[in-house]
């Protein structure tokens, strides 16, 4: 019953049908949260009394952290769901999410970087939070580059399924990284169980600098989803009423 | 909560010396966003036509 469920909610039919429906709403409610908390956290929060004005870079940097292992996790639920299940949308998202993750990783590490030369006086150190987030991207450009070498779609499928799970590993050691190891990276400023370590006139940018850069890539993931089934079911009947 | 951080435009763009990281980061932000929405739109856009074309 479940399977049976799985695949009537998952088909890339259903799925076509329901993001087209959806996509513009997130797209521009998600681009003016975005743009409205860059500019109040950019120009209107006050001066941190530690970092000075480079702190604001929080309001990039934090968003694209969040996401690089929240875009993974995603991947890992999609691998499972191919595994189990066999759902061949689920094989497609896998893949339409890889080299997003890899930009926003990117974006993460460069913005850390650049964060670094102020703050730490260096733009790069072997410190277990920075190095499993580097692990993090080479994982993404991996996945990527042995997906595109396989010319059997349903192997390729298969095996970068296997290969997601098996990375997950880094996931946990990257969020766990800041507190098992004496690292250069602070700890997380937020989290779901103490309060905030962060003043509100801050807080509250940087939450809605989250949520628009969560939804801005969650557009990025529809495009590139549908650029997959488009390629991947370009022989189906329906495809042209639906795309 | 909405009163401007800094006196004038100039002292915006400087930030006491660390708008240099702010500024280029931001920069590196929309461009990473704009060359990818951008790409899978052209790539969208060259399926479609593809498509269109095959029926």
């Amino acid at each position: 019953m479940i399977k049976k469920f799985i695949h009537q909610f998952a088909s890339p039919k259903t799925y076509l049908y329901q993001i087209n429906r959806a996509y513009k709403y997130i797209f521009y409610s998600s681009l003016f949260i975005y743009t409205f908390s860059l500019i109040w956290g950019l120009l209107f929060t006050p001066e941190d009394f530690v970092q000075g004005n480079s702190f604001r870079i929080i309001y990039l940097h934090v968003p694209a952290s969040f996401l690089s292992q929240s875009l993974y996790v995603a991947m890992a639920i999609a691998s499972v769901t191919y595994l189990i299940w066999r759902v061949k949308l689920a094989a497609y998202l896998i893949i339409a999410i890889a080299p997003i993750g890899a930009m926003v990783t990117f974006i993460a590490l460069s913005s850390g970087s650049i964060w670094g030369i102020p703050t730490w006086g260096t733009w790069w150190q072997w410190d277990a939070r920075i190095t499993s987030t580097l692990i993090l991207f080479i994982m993404y450009l991996g996945l990527i580059s042995l997906h595109t070498s396989f010319s059997n779609h349903e192997k390729a499928d298969k095996l970068l399924s296997w290969l997601v799970i098996v990375g997950f590993v880094n996931i946990p050691i990257i969020k766990k990284s800041v507190d098992w190891w004496s690292t250069l990276h602070q700890s997380a400023s937020i989290t779901l169980t103490d309060r905030p370590s962060i003043d509100p006139s801050m807080l509250y940018p940087l939450i809605g600098s989250i949520i628009g850069f969560f939804g801005l890539i969650i557009c990025l993931v529809i495009i590139s989803s549908k650029v997959q089934i488009i390629k991947r079911e370009s022989t189906k009947s329906w495809l042209k009423d639906y795309v | 909560m909405f009163n401007l951080a800094f006196k004038s435009l100039q002292e915006a763009i400087y930030m006491s010396g660390h708008g240099i990281y702010v500024w280029s980061v931001l920069i590196i932000v929309i461009f990473c966003l704009f060359y990818a929405f951008t790409h899978y739109k052209i790539r969208l856009r060259q399926l479609k036509k593809r498509l269109d074309e095959s029926n």
